[in-house]
């Protein structure tokens, strides 16, 4: 039995520790989160133990760290996790700088620890199909590609998500989704121009990003966190044999409409999908890479070269510089 | 009281539209047509139940206010000159001109002659964009922070992929309706313009065939448009016209062709979407036929025609550079 220290218990930590629930070989030990209360309820609902010290996430008896906390605490808790000999599970984006990603690249190889980061994009069958199809050359050599990727201004008000210094904006924090996706698919970066509007946060952000690749491909990137419904994302890829296209929006598989039947509940639309969630694969791969003892399937190298991408594009748009990469 | 309209030149494609509008419009003639194409011109004169005539100078004489240009890009100045030179009011494809210089001589030719220069910018006219302008302009969407656009498409093939008769390629043929959009629904003028830029689709091909512009507007807006020839030859339609407003009060999303229907035939794999939107060509041409006949200033003059094209010309200078290019050029 693998045993899981969490770190941090908002959103995405509930949503791991209740994925780890449905693996078998692994438990979600103990959790942590500056929030005591927050730890308690999460702890309280797995039978977890709430710990008051993250100190204690890395005792013995825990095989896993799993940071799931704001980006800027990422760096910390992960070389510190490194240093107890602990295998980690890190949400995206590994780092808010270039220099905290560099030192869990390094401490993770000192350490000699198996480390994922959830560039959950790539286990998106729609994604992942997109890859395939261009890795097996069915589109021929791709010239430009665009993608979108839209959702609302996540957080409450006073949310770290909405402060700029912690999040990165919608280019750090969501759109290396893409980034990721794109390094993953078409290779090596040459030059980044990104245009944003992080200065309008916490009303709004919202981000024009150009890359040149080192095979030619030009792409563009197109995150937003103005939107006022709900998420969304699309591609599409243009190649001198032909053309992907997929829009979220589009290819619905699943869609119920409940009428409610208690007195003065409007009828409200539930989009789901009854599809593996990409975010179990995720999980799956990742224990299952720990259980073997083998490499993770996206490595921290992959997940520091996205890191820089981002922020090379968060420099852009700050100093309306072209960067050379 | 009626129009009376010539055209010189079915080179473009979209002259048969233009063509087709005149003759369905109650307050316009189509009197006549010239060619430098004889064959081609004497067909098109024969479909539209028109005169050919033999030269653009007896077209000029032939008792017509105004005249509609579709020749090749580089051949709009000197039919426009000769136009002015006569006292023709000219409705002038898009782009303008190939260089700044000559979309400036057209515009002091018409300016000193007295005649109108309009620029055939028909998504103005998209009920769409009608509508998002109008939120703008009243302020519902607060302050423009943003516009993606997009007018991809197949390649158009012949003159279009000649750089010494189109100016260009992709860039110079698709970057302008969108540019004029954005200048038009801000007021602002088009600030930095950073390009990349490249030939993917057809190895054979003299000229770009993709390109991805990221501007900076006078107004602090920023923008990006994509301008590539990047659908297949069997996309289901020639290509698009987008855009994404995102303001501080609100977003809207601009689709020129989404109002279509899916075609399915016989043919392998024949798919094709069918446009029931309303005809936006018509309605440029109306509207130029409706300023001539009041004497009224056309709504998209040549100086939008200019300001669109120098952003063409200023993506193609940054792709050249690397950089990013500051305008005016």
């Amino acid at each position: 039995m693998l045993n899981i220290a969490l770190i941090g218990a908002g959103t995405m930590g509930q949503m791991h520790a209740s994925n780890y629930r449905e693996i078998e070989g692994c438990r979600v030990a103990k959790v942590y989160d500056v929030v005591p209360e927050a730890a308690e309820t999460v702890a309280a609902a797995l039978g977890a133990q709430a710990v008051p010290d993250v100190a204690e996430a890395y005792a013995d008896d825990i095989d896993i760290v799993a940071v799931t906390c704001p980006t800027p605490h990422h760096a910390e808790y992960c070389c510190q996790a490194a240093s107890a000999g602990k295998h980690i599970f890190c949400e995206k984006p590994l780092a808010r700088t270039v220099q905290q990603g560099e030192e869990i690249v390094n401490a993770v190889s000192d350490a000699g620890v198996i480390m994922m980061v959830g560039h959950v994009v790539r286990f998106f069958p729609e994604y992942a199909t997109a890859t395939e199809l261009v890795k097996s050359g069915t589109i021929g050599d791709v010239g430009m590609v665009r993608t979108t990727r839209i959702n609302t201004m996540p957080g409450g008000p006073g949310s770290w998500f909405q402060d700029y210094e912690q999040s990165g904006g919608v280019t750090l924090d969501m759109i290396i989704h893409d980034f990721d996706w794109l390094l993953w698919t078409f290779g090596k970066p040459k030059t980044v121009y990104s245009r944003a509007l992080y200065q309008h946060m916490p009303t709004l952000d919202y981000s024009l990003t150009s890359i040149r690749f080192e095979s030619g491909a030009i792409a563009h990137v197109e995150g937003s966190w103005a939107d006022l419904t709900t998420f969304r994302t699309s591609f599409e890829i243009a190649g001198s044999n032909g053309l992907i296209e997929h829009d979220s929006t589009q290819n619905a598989t699943f869609t119920v409409q409940q009428r409610q039947v208690e007195e003065g509940l409007a009828a409200v639309q539930v989009p789901s999908s009854p599809a593996k969630s990409p975010y179990l694969v995720e999980d799956e791969l990742f224990i299952e890479a720990v259980a073997k003892g083998n490499q993770a399937p996206i490595s921290v190298d992959d997940a520091f070269a996205s890191l820089r991408l981002a922020l090379a594009a968060c420099e852009s748009a700050e100093t309306d510089e072209v960067i050379n990469l | 009281m009626s129009v009376n309209i010539g055209m010189i030149s079915f080179a473009h494609m979209h002259a048969a539209s233009y063509a087709a509008s005149v003759s369905a419009n109650p307050d316009a003639n189509l009197v006549g047509i010239s060619d430098a194409d004889c064959e081609r011109g004497k067909q098109v004169a024969e479909h539209f139940e028109t005169a050919y005539l033999q030269s653009d100078e007896a077209l000029l004489d032939a008792g017509i206010d105004a005249v509609i240009i579709c020749t090749e890009n580089v051949g709009h100045k000197e039919k426009t000159l000769l136009a002015a030179d006569a006292g023709k009011h000219v409705l002038c494809e898009k782009p303008i001109s190939t260089s700044v210089a000559d979309a400036q001589a057209m515009i002091d030719a018409c300016e000193s002659a007295g005649v109108q220069l309009m620029t055939a910018f028909p998504c103005r006219y998209g009920p769409a964009y009608i509508e998002a302008k109008k939120m703008v302009d009243a302020g519902e969407l607060g302050d423009i922070l943003a516009i993606n656009g997009t007018n991809r498409g197949r390649n158009p093939g012949g003159w279009f992929v000649e750089p010494e008769l189109s100016g260009g390629g992709a860039t110079i043929d698709h970057t302008v309706h969108i540019v004029d959009l954005m200048r038009d629904v801000t007021g602002d003028e088009v600030a930095t313009v950073y390009c990349e830029m490249d030939k993917f689709f057809n190895p054979e091909l003299k000229c770009d065939d993709a390109a991805l512009i990221t501007m900076d507007l006078t107004g602090g807006c920023i923008a990006a448009l994509d301008c590539s020839w990047s659908r297949p030859p069997h996309y289901p339609i020639w290509g698009d016209a987008t855009m994404c407003i995102i303001g501080s009060g609100g977003n809207v999303w601009v689709d020129l062709v989404s109002e279509k229907l899916n075609l399915y035939q016989n043919e392998e794999s024949s798919y094709t979407w069918v446009g029931y939107g309303e005809s936006i060509d018509y309605a440029l041409v109306a509207d130029f036929c409706s300023c001539v006949e009041a004497g009224a200033p056309v709504p998209i003059t040549g100086s939008d025609g200019l300001k669109a094209t120098e952003v063409a010309l200023a993506a193609y200078k940054s792709a050249e550079a690397g950089s990013k290019v500051t305008l005016p050029l």
